[in-house]
């Protein structure tokens, strides 16, 4: 019936393309315009931190002088980078990033060779595993925060690196991600693999592995977000400098009388610049892989 | 979603078992190992915990006085305390507008961006933007956009009315608070929604709209007869996931309102947050936690149910 279909609108179509060229023309701009009305905030904050008055950035917001910037200045940038000090976004912004490499390091190398084993491996017990790992992505981090600062702090933790680290590497979601991406993958694989006396260690790293990029990129992209956002976790066990993420940094601007709009912008697009390098690195992989598991998942 | 089904289908495939070695198997553990212990350290033992604790009196720092069994009576207490029901309330209020005005959006600019159009993953990359900005500069940002009275909004609100509409005090004014968290949290995580969305367009076969096309389907018939329908789960999904997230507000509002004014914005998570540290009470926050596991569990049930009924 498709094929029928085919042949038949087929024809038709060809006489109008021309019309239908200039309307998807049309179209397309209208969509750009939509595009660049919603990106428009981020559009004002890059502009915004090349101000160099907080006063005329609030005076100028409700105009179009909003969007440009006559005499751009790195003040802002120069006022906040530092590495120690009352405003060391530059340590922050350091911080953030030993937090979300490591994490997204460790968990694409702990939760692929979990996913892994759950699709391919024959230890016993595999399903119910899988079971419980399904059952426990319904718990929220929000109801386990409570007893996990207790834990954290009975242990010594608070205030480090690792308790910002450790407690997130291994997850429900990914695990699930990698072994559905895993699971795909066709049983020749690992048949051929065996039969040349490949270790199930090595056919997971030279053959899987390489093969699930997709599915590494969505699990960084996802997971980088995720880390680089964490707000509720990091105010709870960093009291100190020493491990404070950004974010925690920049919130900080709220709680004075008056806010320094121009270091908090500032700030702020240095919190963005990582996590739009990491989002470009692996954008090409992960929206086509993403639209493929999502709705699976 | 279709989690038991993948399940199953990946226990077809598996090769026949039997003669693996011991070898293989101590392996394939040291492997699953990691992953195992992380999540019973940090995901099972707290879960366990937070029952435990909701039962106790545990403040946050120990102290010389014994920690007591008190069974039911943090839960008692918080269910007679008005402003967990104040909280209660604002995350309904919350979640019955983020759910059109979030998936509205998601769903209209996925529905912009199935289409084939030149720039289409420029145009994607461009409409996931806000999503990977982080929380806390989504509220500097729109902490500026709010301002009272010559921020952005105002001005244009007093523009296109032609001066008619008063500068709203978008965070200030117990009225209008929570409408402005609403705004601000749509833009930022419709693009997830938006993702999961073009992939439900994207499983709809295009055979289906060529059907209809021969039928004599115009485009509007076409959307509502083999777009809504295909969608079906997709919708109950997104409308699911973004009801558990609404549930479990919190940044924007503990950035930018610190649940004010007027306990108009307080939520379920910002009312645990403070019991647990600013009253130091642990065993009432852990109580407050077991609640909103409850609310989650019983949504993500719903979930199931209705996607059970709507799967092929």
């Amino acid at each position: 019936m498709s094929d029928i279909a085919l042949s038949v609108s087929r024809p038709n179509e060809k006489p109008v393309r021309s019309a239908a060229g200039t309307l998807r023309t049309i179209q397309t701009v209208c969509i750009f315009i939509v595009a660049l009305v919603i990106v428009s905030p981020l559009f004002l904050l890059a502009v915004a931190s090349l101000k160099d008055d907080r006063f005329e950035i609030l005076a100028d917001m409700g105009s179009f002088r909003a969007f440009w910037v006559s005499n751009p200045t790195l003040n802002n940038f120069n006022e906040v980078g530092h590495f120690s000090g009352e405003l060391a976004f530059g340590r922050y912004l350091f911080n953030s990033l030993v937090i979300l490499v490591t994490t997204v390091c460790a968990g694409v190398i702990v939760n692929s060779m979990a996913g892994f084993v759950l699709a391919w491996g024959s230890v016993k017990g595999r399903a119910a595993i899988l079971s419980v790992v399904i059952a426990l992505y319904v718990i929220p981090q929000e109801s386990i925060i409570m007893p996990l600062v207790v834990m954290v702090s009975r242990a010594g933790m608070t205030d480090t690196f690792a308790v910002q680290i450790v407690p997130w590497i291994a997850s429900p979601l990914y695990i699930f991600l990698f072994y559905q991406f895993f699971a795909q993958l066709p049983k020749e694989l690992l048949e051929a693999a065996q039969m040349d006396g490949a270790s199930i260690f090595r056919i997971y790293r030279s053959i899987f592995l390489p093969l699930s990029l997709p599915a590494v990129a969505t699990v960084s992209i996802l997971m980088g977000i995720e880390t680089w956002n964490q707000y509720l976790w990091p105010i709870l066990v960093t009291q100190t400098d020493y491990a404070r993420p950004i974010a925690v940094a920049i919130a900080t601007f709220f709680g004075q009388d008056s806010i320094y709009w121009d270091r908090a912008m500032a700030a702020s697009v240095l919190m963005m610049i990582p996590i739009l390098g990491l989002y470009l690195a692996f954008q090409r992989w992960f929206v086509s892989s993403f639209v493929g598991s999502a709705v699976k998942g | 979603m279709n989690m038991q089904q993948s399940t199953l289908r990946s226990q077809a495939k598996r090769p026949a078992g039997g003669k693996s070695d011991r070898g293989r198997l101590l392996q394939e553990a040291s492997m699953l190992a990691p992953a195992v212990v992380l999540l019973t350290l940090f995901l099972i033992v707290p879960f366990i915990l937070s029952f435990w604790t909701a039962m106790t009196n545990q403040p946050l720092v120990p102290r010389p006085t014994p920690l007591r069994f008190i069974w039911f009576t943090n839960f008692v207490r918080i269910f007679r305390d008005d402003l967990f029901w104040t909280a209660l309330w604002n995350v309904s209020r919350f979640t019955f507008w983020i759910l059109p005005v979030q998936c509205g959006l998601a769903f209209a600019t996925a529905l912009l961006l199935h289409q084939k159009m030149p720039f289409r993953n420029l145009l994607r990359g461009m409409f996931f933007l806000p999503a990977i900005t982080s929380m806390v500069v989504v509220c500097v940002i729109w902490g500026t956009l709010f301002q009272y009275p010559t921020g952005p909004f105002n001005q244009v609100l007093g523009f296109v009315s032609g001066g008619y509409i008063q500068p709203i005090d978008w965070l200030g004014d117990p009225e209008w608070a929570m409408f402005s968290i609403v705004l601000l949290s749509a833009w930022q995580a419709y693009g997830f929604q938006m993702i999961v969305y073009l992939a439900g367009l994207q499983g709809i076969p295009d055979e289906l709209y060529d059907a209809a096309r021969i039928d004599g389907a115009n485009a509007l018939q076409r959307f509502w007869h083999v777009t809504m329908p295909g969608l079906r789960p997709t919708h109950v999904f997104v409308l699911l996931i973004t009801t558990i997230q609404a549930f479990k507000l919190y940044t924007q509002v503990a950035i930018l309102t610190q649940g004010g004014p007027k306990s108009s914005t307080e939520t379920v998570v910002h009312y645990m947050v403070r019991a647990g540290f600013e009253e130091q009470k642990m065993g009432y926050a852990s109580a407050v936690s077991v609640i909103l596991f409850v609310i989650v569990l019983i949504i993500a049930l719903v979930q199931r149910q209705l996607l059970r009924r709507f799967d092929v």
